[in-house]
This record gives C-alpha cells, sequence and structure tokens, in this order.
C-alpha cells in the first residue's frame, strides 16, 4: 500500500499538480532556478501550511519579506514540479527539484520528507534519515517523518530506532496532536499502513535477533565440541603415556565420545521446537484483520460487550456502519477506549514469539 | 484498505478451514483471494434437503472483511438450489447477515456457511420466495447491489 498516493492534506501528500489543469505544461526547459522572478499565483495560500515566521531565512532573502515570498512562491513550485516527477516514478529528478526548492525556502519541513520519500526511493537511506531529523526540527510532530525514519533504519537493519519511530508515527497517526485537526484526520487514512509497518519492524527485529541467537548457540556448540575433542586428545595421550594399552585407550576414546555425544544431545534439545512454539493465542488476535493487536482498543461502555479490537480495523468499519460487530448496537468511534493492559500483553508476546507479526 | 489486507486476512482463513471445519461443510476449492467454492449439506433428517449437497460460491473484493462476501448458491449436475423462501431459483440468497447493513467484520466464511446451514436446518416451507420467476428473468443486478427487504428476522 503505498500511503503517499492516499492521503488528502496538503503537507502529507505528494499533490498531483494544481498548476496546470489547462494542460499546458510547465515550461520544463526554462530555468527552474533561474533569479528571475517568478510570477506569484494569487491561489498559493503558503501561509497556513507552516509556522510564520521562519526562524531560519535562506541567504538572498535577507533584503525584505517581498524577496522571500518569491523564494517561496518558488520553492511550492518546485516542489509541486518535484511531485509530478515523484508521481511519474522519477525519484532522482524529484529529488534534485526537492534540493533546489529547499534552497529557495530551507524552513518548509514538508519539503524535507519529500526529498526524504524520494531518497527512500533511491534507496540512500542515510541521507532521507538526515531529511526526516531537519523535517523533525522544524516540526516536532511530523507523522510522515517518523514513518520515513523507521523505514530507512529497517532498511539499514537498525530494529530498535525503526520499531521507535514507527510507534511514534501510530501515536501521532491516532491523534496525539489534536489540536491539529487537518493533521489528524489524514493521518488517521494512513492508521492501517502505519499499524502494518509495526508489526513488520518488530518481525524483523526479532528475526534478526533469533537469527543472531542461534548463530551465537551454534557458535558455542561449535567451540565447546572442539574443547572436548582437544580433551579427548590430551586423555588418550595420558593413557598412551601410562600403558593402559589398546583396550585402554580404546576405552578413554568411547568415554569421551559418549561425552561429545551427550553435549550434541542437550543443544539439540535447546533447540526451539518449532511445531510446538507456532500458536498465537486467541486473545493477541483482532477478529477483523486476524492480526497480532499492535493498539488493542476495548469497546467499553457499560452495556457494551468488553470485547477488544485493533484500533485500524475497527475505526475502519465503525467509519461505514457505526455499529458493535458482535451486537449491533450503535457505536461509535470516540467510544472506544485504549485496551492498555491487553496492549502490554500482545507485546510481551511479540516480543518472545516475533514470528506471530505475519502469522 | 487495499487488497494485502483481504489476503492476509483470507490467507488466515484459508489456513485455519483448511484443517477443520465443522461437519458438513467442505472447501472445493480456493486457489485465490477472489473466489473460493464450498460444499453444504444440512445435518439432521429435513425431507426438503435430506441427500443433498449445495455448492456455495463465495466472491470477496479487496475491502473483504469490511464490507460482506458474495456468497450465492451454484446450480450443477449434482448440486441442485436448495428450496427456500429466501433463496430464489437462480442461487441468490436474500440473508440479512450478507447485506451491507447485516454484515459485520467478525463474521467469516465458516461462520457464513454455519449460519446458512441453520437457515436451511430451520425451514419447513417448500417454496420460493413472492416474485421468484420474475426476479429470475428480470434480474441483471450482482447480488450486492439489490436492496432486499429483510421482512422476517426469524429464519
Amino acid at each position: 500500500m503505498n500511503v503517499v498516493k492516499k492521503a488528502d492534506s496538503d503537507f502529507w501528500k505528494l499533490p498531483v499538480s494544481k498548476v496546470d489543469k489547462s494542460g499546458n505544461p510547465e515550461p520544463r526547459a526554462a530555468p527552474l532556478f533561474s533569479p528571475q522572478r517568478l510570477p506569484v499565483r494569487p491561489q498559493l495560500q503558503w501561509g497556513h501550511r507552516y509556522p510564520e515566521p521562519p526562524l531560519r531565512r535562506c541567504g538572498r532573502s535577507r533584503h525584505g519579506d517581498g524577496h522571500r515570498i518569491t523564494d517561496m512562491a518558488k520553492s511550492i513550485q518546485l516542489k509541486e514540479e518535484g511531485n509530478r516527477r515523484f508521481q511519474a516514478g522519477d525519484y532522482a529528478q524529484a529529488e534534485a527539484l526537492y534540493s533546489q526548492a529547499i534552497i529557495a525556502d530551507p524552513t518548509n519541513p514538508a519539503l524535507y520528507t519529500n526529498r526524504a520519500m524520494a531518497r527512500l526511493k533511491l534507496s540512500q537511506w542515510d541521507s532521507a534519515i538526515a531529511d526526516c531529523s531537519e523535517c523533525l526540527r522544524l516540526s516536532p510532530n511530523s507523522m510522515k517523518a517518523h514513518y520515513i525514519l523507521s523505514q530507512a533504519h529497517l532498511a539499514l537493519r537498525a530494529h530498535d530506532d525503526a520499531v521507535h519511530h514507527a510507534l511514534r508515527a501510530h501515536a501521532l497517526c491516532i491523534g496525539d496532536d489534536a489540536n491539529n485537526n487537518a493533521a489528524k484526520t489524514s493521518n488517521q487514512n494512513s492508521l492501517a499502513t502505519i499499524t502494518a509497518h509495526v508489526l513488520r519492524c518488530k518481525k524483523e527485529r526479532w528475526d534478526h535477533l533469533e537469527k543472531r541467537r542461534v548463530r551465537e548457540t551454534s557458535e558455542l556448540e561449535a567451540e565447546v565440541l572442539e574443547l572436548l575433542a582437544r580433551e579427548r586428545e590430551r586423555a588418550v595421550r595420558d593413557a598412551e603415556e601410562n600403558g593402559l594399552g589398546e583396550a585402554g585407550r580404546k576405552e578413554v576414546e568411547e568415554e569421551w565420545d559418549a561425552k561429545a555425544e551427550r553435549l550434541r544431545e542437550v543443544f539439540e534439545r535447546a533447540r526451539p521446537k518449532e511445531e510446538k512454539k507456532r500458536r498465537v493465542p486467541d486473545w493477541a488476535i483482532d477478529d477483523i484483520s486476524f492480526c497480532v493487536m499492535v493498539d488493542p482498543v476495548v469497546v467499553s461502555s457499560t452495556t457494551k460487550t468488553g470485547k477488544s479490537y485493533e484500533r485500524a480495523s475497527i475505526v475502519e468499519h465503525l467509519r461505514r456502519h457505526p455499529h458493535d460487530p458482535l451486537t449491533r448496537e450503535p457505536l461509535y468511534i470516540s467510544e472506544l477506549r485504549p485496551n492498555l493492559d491487553l496492549k502490554q500483553a500482545c507485546d510481551e508476546f511479540l516480543e518472545e514469539n516475533g514470528w506471530a507479526a505475519d502469522w | 484498505m487495499s487488497a494485502p489486507f483481504a489476503a492476509k486476512r483470507l490467507g488466515k482463513e484459508l489456513q485455519k478451514i483448511s484443517n477443520s471445519l465443522p461437519p458438513g461443510i467442505e472447501l472445493v476449492s480456493a486457489d485465490n483471494f477472489e473466489e473460493w467454492l464450498l460444499d453444504i449439506r444440512v445435518l439432521d433428517d429435513n425431507p426438503l434437503y435430506r441427500n443433498e449437497i449445495y455448492r456455495l460460491r463465495f466472491r470477496f473484493s479487496s475491502t473483504y472483511p469490511i464490507e460482506p462476501p458474495e456468497v450465492v448458491f451454484v446450480k450443477l449436475p449434482d448440486r441442485p438450489i436448495p428450496i427456500h423462501p429466501h433463496i430464489y431459483s437462480n442461487g441468490i440468497i436474500c440473508l440479512d447477515l450478507l447485506g451491507h447493513q447485516g454484515w459485520s467484520p467478525v463474521q467469516n466464511v465458516e461462520s457464513v456457511c454455519m449460519s446458512l446451514q441453520s437457515m436451511l436446518t430451520g425451514n419447513s416451507k417448500n417454496e420460493r420466495p413472492p416474485g421468484d420467476e420474475e426476479f429470475v428473468r428480470g434480474n441483471r443486478l450482482r447480488p450486492r447491489d439489490i436492496e432486499f427487504y429483510y421482512h422476517d428476522n426469524d429464519v
């Protein structure tokens, strides 16, 4: 699922062109970055998109607000051109245009997340992370920045960071920033995507740890077996030196071979029994998506069922049909409450059984 | 919500029903996440349905299970359409559970089959819905687009 294509607030999506509905292509050959004044389109409302006034200004903006507005308009124009390139799949060109937009106006957080998206597509993880950090410096509650950060960290196998930022994005999605309604609505559209992403991060972290654990265990096994083999050689040598003869030597050898065999058995027993482990308890599963819950919410007023669901699933259902899935009584999104104990239980279960994240 | 969501959930349902299904319900085919076929039969001695097996076709959209699956009986040489006052002779089923209003995302393929099973078991009327002939002749709509009026709730 591509979040970028779905959302509807300007900050979040990479908007399709608002400029040339007339069908006239933008003068692409013209120097996009030329110093000449670009016309300020009257319908541009740059002011409400990010806090005013920005604290930092780019070098050429010092001469007064007239110039600054020009720079911002140019920046937005570059950004929109970048968005078009991005939509067309030309990520390198989009990245370059966003860079030019940032030079024209380094204070717009959306430019950094847009460029970070392009850099994600180009597998430039480190510079995507740098962009997100800059965006978060300008706008600490950017859900999109946290989401992109999480993806970049995941690609770099920094699993703890990936989970951390995925959870931050999730928290922002469900409206920690309740005072920003526009952002909240568009963030909610991404809830299902972010929820799936959280699960994916947890799964990959678990896979990684599990692999390491298996590797370390087998390294230990090899090491101990080698020690045993050396010890066996010494014992055999001792037996020969003490003149125990062929029979005595054989006895010693058998004794040590048996030890090595027992050791192998012990390690074998310690290996997880897949079939025994791979069961997800019903309480951890959301009855709508059939996935392990990341953010269980409970239907909890006195007359309701007390049943919990994954927030993303139940919200999706209630938006279309505001009634309880089990009883069909009226039920509204505002009546959902986080089920903190169940959330902790699910977290702990996933911690131990990461494979269950894509069970 | 897009297709991966539905596919994931259907994958899990399939995993579950491949292992075990209640008596009288059998999975016939589930080659993809768009269309599944199941056979059902009633378990008691209801003379209307004795010794018959019925074929059900489930069709899933990418919004399943938020939206209901489309479920109809399919007619084959050895699979008739069961006689029931809520089942048209072309296999279309009038059951609120399968409509947009009555559907709930906690329902699943297995629970739908069981509901249909008990809908048959509980019936003693050897008749089609009123206006069956006319409906079967005239209807070009897909089941999900038909506005049924659910007039009685005890079937």
